[in-house]
């Protein structure tokens, strides 16, 4: 993905990630931060051991820096350092409200849309400041895809759902191949095959979300970034999602927003907890191995929430 | 049931009252089970220094009671499981109940092979008991007692005391085994009698190691983290 030629790389001016300059306001002086109880609950991502997850560098997808994002003058997510690993799934979990969604848009800057939003500190995509001068953010959509929390086909044939993207941008090889790969990589195969010119929108729910699935893989992204996408599912629909999101990880990078612990439980290798402070901006609490964080998590905030003692 | 349904009023209601509630049951009847075996400990003993068959048999009738009351925990900590889906310290603490459940019914299965000894021994000819045994009894009732308080608690320094003491009634029971020797090579026919002893001592310091094991899982509760502190 990231071999010569690459638009993204191609674009941005060296350096450019390390600019300085930071886009909107100077972040808020963090004086009311200052109790022994707020030091304790901004404490940075840690296993166990205290040390933030890291990862070799090569199997780093985002690295987010003191990330912070704003509509407007409201900071919603506050100085989040982190880092993504490739072929993995990560979960973000967290009360309503304390930015997960933000966050999880700011991966592909599906948040450019609108138009107060901004960002300070960075976010580099295998090193790339994702925000950085010349960077394409169609490019960035292309490769970082997104599934959302209701299933949106579009009002057009199961086989165009799929090649819709891939025709967008342009592909030229076969057609009828890449929409049964992607239908079959997105588990759906079997269920459609002899109705692909009947509309996306008349399948189950649990099959339009992995229609939806199978077009954001049409397109070949490296990462899947998916918003609550079993929160309108049965069950057993959820489950298949879940088992989809298994067999995905091997070739993508999925990064999940789930109001279901469970499901970030089951479903995620590893788990990042935010929640909000008084000034209502979401911060990281701490970033663990899912079955760490779900055993014993280092911060008795991750702990209360995750036992439901939150609030 | 009055005074039961007033302590649950008094409870702030937190969005995990039910399972909150529902521990405390099974944290009580954990608390109960230490009690009887704690209750049969004793009674063997007594029994065992007192040549009192009777006693004995009420050991060995009551254990029902301990088995039982295992059981009942066991159903309610997988129904909790099941039902709950419960996560990280709350697992920990039902799986340290279980486990201790467990440890606690066969530390009754002891209590009761001690009465058999008992028994054994009030049939044949009288001989004083090795003085480390009721020794042994008597740490032992209360290491386990220190054991319950400290799982009650979630008092990991209470739980490492425990584990640490253990020492004790190991040393008492390879003195018991030297005398028990001794006394077979001096009086050939008090055979029997010191090997009935030699396996009372043995059967204490059983029950020794299994309180270790519910000082070993009040740790996991407390830390997350496990610890062999009886290697």
């Amino acid at each position: 993905m990231t071999e010569s030629g690459d638009p993204m790389a191609v674009k941005i001016r060296p350096g450019a990630a390390d600019d300085p300059e930071q886009k909107g306001p100077p972040a808020p002086t963090m004086d009311n931060v200052s109790t022994t109880d707020e030091a304790e609950q901004i404490a940075p991502a840690a296993t166990l051991s205290g040390a933030p997850m890291t990862f070799a560098d090569d199997e780093v997808v985002f690295e987010l820096d003191d990330l912070s994002c704003y509509y407007g003058d409201f900071r919603a997510v506050r100085d989040i350092s982190l880092q993504v690993p490739k072929n993995k799934i990560t979960a973000l979990i967290g009360p309503s409200g304390c930015g997960k969604s933000t966050l999880l848009r700011s991966f592909n800057r599906m948040n450019d849309l609108v138009d107060t939003a901004h960002i300070t500190g960075s976010i580099r995509y295998h090193g790339v400041d994702l925000y950085g001068d010349g960077v394409d953010p169609v490019e960035v959509r292309r490769r970082i895809g997104m599934v959302f929390q209701k299933p949106n086909p579009f009002p057009k044939s199961i086989y165009d759902n799929v090649a819709f993207g891939p025709r967008i941008a342009g592909h030229r090889g076969d057609m009828d191949e890449l929409v049964e790969q992607s239908l079959r990589r997105a588990a759906i195969w079997d269920e459609v095959k002899d109705k692909l010119k009947s509309p996306g929108t008349a399948l189950s729910g649990g099959q339009q979300q992995r229609l939806c699935i199978a077009r954001a893989i049409a397109v070949e992204p490296d990462v899947i970034l998916m918003d609550e996408p079993c929160s309108a599912l049965d069950p057993i629909a959820t489950l298949k999602i879940e088992e989809l999101m298994r067999e995905l990880r091997q070739n993508y990078t999925i990064v999940i927003v789930t109001h279901n612990m469970q499901q970030a439980a089951r479903a995620s290798d590893y788990t990042a907890f935010l929640t909000m402070g008084d000034d209502r901006a979401g911060y990281l609490v701490e970033m663990a191995p899912t079955e760490e964080l779900f055993t014993r998590p280092a911060n008795r905030v991750t702990e209360d929430y995750i036992t439901g003692r939150f609030g | 049931m009055e005074r039961a349904l007033d302590d649950d009023a008094q409870r702030p209601l937190g969005p995990r009252a039910t399972f909150d509630r529902a521990l405390d049951r099974v944290k009580d009847d954990v608390l109960r089970l230490g009690a009887l075996v704690e209750e049969a400990l004793e009674r063997a003993g007594r029994a065992l220094t007192g040549r009192d068959p009777d006693l004995a048999d009420k050991v060995r009738w009551e254990d029902r009671q301990v088995n039982d009351l295992q059981r009942d925990i066991n159903t309610e900590i997988t129904t909790l499981i099941a039902t709950q889906a419960p996560v990280a310290r709350d697992i920990r603490e039902l799986l340290a109940l279980y486990h201790a459940s467990a440890e606690l019914e066969r530390m009754g299965d002891y209590a009761v092979n001690i009465a058999k000894l008992s028994q054994q021994l009030a049939s044949e000819p009288e001989i004083p008991i090795l003085g480390q045994i009721p020794q042994m009894e008597r740490i032992c009732r209360e290491q386990l007692h220190a054991a319950m308080r400290a799982l009650v608690d979630m008092s990991e320094d209470g739980a490492r005391a425990v584990c640490a003491r253990d020492d004790e009634i190991d040393h008492l029971y390879n003195s018991v085994y030297e005398d028990a020797l001794a006394m077979m090579a001096a009086k050939p026919e008090r055979a029997r009698q010191a090997t009935h002893m030699l396996f009372a001592a043995h059967h204490l310091e059983r029950l020794g190691d299994r309180v270790t094991n519910i000082g070993e899982d009040v740790v996991y509760l407390a830390t997350g983290q496990v610890e062999d502190l009886n290697p």
